[in-house]
């Protein structure tokens, strides 16, 4: 096990820039989940540490040695791909065994070790099939067990669940979660959902465009985004953003341009009239009797409710303005499209970014 | 009693509503078949005429009734004269022409898949275009410089040429199978301990294995159905079973026998071969077309 550090990680392809100097320092044993969309250079990034591409400038250092031109093979790291990439000419017992086999190990310890995986991951009844016998969860587990059979420095996993249905795929995951709290190695985790990252990471890196938006633990990423991308990125359902004015006078609130009062709990880093994004979580709403709207309830027209059983999602349309805002309720609110509602913002958990960097203003 | 009236109801069922259309439909496949038989009767009738002629007994050669009693008479009298070892040389030529091509141009395509250096697409093209240029353009080169090399009429000699004419043939259809590996595995065993070499030989190589199989089958078809660089090259040690049988063509008499006799056991390894290995040789030759 080893702590790893990227420091000012830069990538070309070309004269095309695509990571602009990115530092993550992961403390030994941590799970560490990059995030972002498509084209934000996490899997470049893990390739990097991985040493399947080179990194353009910067150092990457694990266990404290600079590895930046050392072959994959003597950076004892071990990698999860997206696709599996079993060996398919060879049963699961030789997959799991090949780096041991590459190693030069005796047959007898080989046999041990491949035994010893399988049985924490449930493979036994498997050994002698081919990956092409197996379903898309066995895979999986048996590209699992092949990094985790020569017990690295650190694992790398890109996107490992999303060839798998959902039902699995949560399944899946409490499984890595487990096997991270049981082994305790150094993990780097790939993944565009973001409810993977939350549930799995001790600490999430978002990355937009090859650069660190924010890093910290989920649930500070979550109450504290430091800008609208993270904000909007990091939740589901995300955010709610209504774009407004700031006034300071007669209390800190962001006035609509159609004449909607959101409170806000003290005064932002920012200057009188400045143009912001007013942002609540859709958790963050509370319903308000009909036409108490002098004390800051926003009327709202219902588009669309959608009961998930343990809460109900309402699609609303807000003021005259019509500011779509999805509001989660905890109750099972009896309401259907086209009614009128009553929202209450909580303002002790409203965000304010401002409307042009979308840099978090309180 | 029911089952039968149900079998009997069906197809009735079946022609009421479909008559229309079926009946031109059957009528084209039946067509197709048709010229598809014809066709083939076309195409195998030179062969078929010679197999019959190998085992036709010398007296009644040209008769043309295919009532005949059927010798290997033909067959015997070859294994008597240099026939045998005619047919020993192209075994040996085309074995270690096809050996030489697989393990020059084997890595090489794998180079081609794997390594984006500048000017790739211009190497494999050019490999390509030395296939195209007609072989009597380096006859007489090929003539001079083995005089002076000494390598006329030996096996090596004969075999280096296939080797030239084999090798884009391996280089290309080798670089198909190769894209067809996908490189996550390559990549996987780089993690798992593998250099570039041993991740080709332990994963890549493996895996393209009817590739090479296919491959290495077209290049001794090749060599072995070769008969003029072997006409032109060769005097009496290292004469191929093509070359013999043109000898049996002779200003005493033409022995037709002998001739069909040796065209059956030339034609033989090919036919063999083919029908083994068609499938991955049509694999091959398409494979990346289609995203499987």
């Amino acid at each position: 096990m080893a702590a790893l550090t990227l420091h000012q990680i830069t990538k070309h392809y070309g004269d095309t820039p695509v990571i602009h100097g990115v530092d993550i320092g992961i403390r030994d044993g941590e799970f560490v989940a990059l995030v972002g969309p498509s084209g934000c250079g996490k899997s470049t990034l893990l390739r990097m540490i991985a040493g399947l591409e080179s990194a353009t400038g910067g150092e990457i250092r694990l266990g404290g040695r600079l590895v930046n031109d050392t072959p994959p093979r003597e950076r004892n790291i071990a990698m999860v791909f997206q696709n599996y990439a079993l060996y398919p000419h060879m049963t699961v017992a030789d997959n799991l065994g090949f780096a041991l086999k590459l190693q030069g190990q005796p047959r007898a310890a080989i046999e041990r070790r491949v035994g010893e995986v399988a049985a924490i991951l449930g493979l036994e009844p498997l050994l002698s099939r081919t990956p092409r016998q197996l379903s898309g969860g066995q895979r999986q587990r048996v590209a699992m067990g092949r990094a985790i059979v020569r017990q690295p420095d650190a694992f790398l996993f890109d996107e490992p669940l999303s060839n798998l249905d959902a039902q699995l795929r949560v399944q899946v995951r409490t499984e890595i979660k487990a096997l991270h709290q049981r082994l305790g190695t150094t993990t780097v985790y790939v993944t565009h959902d973001q409810v993977e990252a939350m549930t799995l990471a001790d600490r999430i890196v978002v990355l937009k465009d090859g650069r660190v938006e924010q890093a910290g633990a989920p649930l500070e990423l979550y109450d504290r985004p430091a800008n609208a991308f993270v904000a909007r990125f990091i939740g589901s359902p995300s955010m709610n953003f209504i774009p407004g004015r700031l006034e300071l006078d007669g209390g800190p609130r962001v006035v609509t341009d159609d004449g909607l009062q959101l409170p806000l709990p003290q005064a932002p880093r920012a200057r009188q009239g400045d143009r912001v994004l007013y942002g609540a979580r859709p958790e963050h709403f509370a319903l308000a009797s009909a036409g108490d709207g002098e004390d800051g309830a926003l009327p709202a027209r219902v588009v669309v409710v959608e009961p998930t059983g343990a809460e109900t999602q309402v699609a609303l349309s807000v003021g005259t303005g019509g500011h779509d805002v999805l509001a989660a309720f905890r109750d099972r609110i009896a309401v259907r499209p086209g009614e009128p509602l009553w929202l209450r913002p909580q303002p002790g958990q409203a965000h304010v970014f401002d409307a042009a960097s979308g840099t978090r203003l309180n | 009693m029911a089952s039968t009236d149900a079998a009997l109801q069906i197809p009735a069922l079946d022609t009421a509503s479909g008559a229309r259309r079926k009946r031109p439909g059957r009528l084209r496949r039946h067509g197709r078949a048709a010229a598809a038989l014809a066709l083939l009767a076309a195409t195998l009738f030179p062969f078929l005429w010679l197999v019959q002629l190998a085992f036709k007994p010398a007296a009644d050669l040209f008769d043309s009734s295919l009532l005949f009693v059927p010798t290997l008479d033909g067959f015997r009298a070859l294994l008597q004269g240099s026939f045998p070892r005619s047919f020993l040389n192209s075994l040996a030529v085309s074995t270690l022409s096809t050996a030489m091509s697989l393990a020059i141009g084997v890595p090489a395509a794998y180079a081609l898949t794997r390594w984006r250096f500048p000017g790739r697409r211009h190497v494999a093209l050019w490999i390509l275009v030395t296939r195209m240029a007609p072989p009597i353009a380096f006859t007489i080169p090929f003539f001079l410089a083995y005089r002076w090399l000494g390598l006329q009429d030996t096996l090596l000699g004969l075999a280096l040429v296939y080797l030239t004419f084999n090798l884009a043939i391996v280089i290309w259809l080798m670089q198909t199978f190769f894209e067809a590996v996908p490189t996550a595995l390559e990549e996987a065993a780089y993690i798992d301990g593998c250099g570039v070499w041993q991740a080709f030989w332990r994963i890549t190589l493996p895996l393209a294995a009817p590739g090479v199989a296919a491959t290495a089958v077209l290049c001794f078809i090749f060599a072995w159905n070769d008969f003029f660089y072997a006409l032109i090259l060769t005097r009496t040690q290292a004469v191929t079973a093509p070359v013999a049988i043109v000898n049996f063509l002779q200003y005493e008499g033409w022995e037709w026998s002998k001739i069909a006799a040796g065209g059956t056991l030339v034609m033989f390894p090919v036919v063999l071969f083919t029908v083994l290995v068609r499938k991955y040789l049509v694999h091959g030759l398409t494979a990346g077309g289609v995203k499987d």
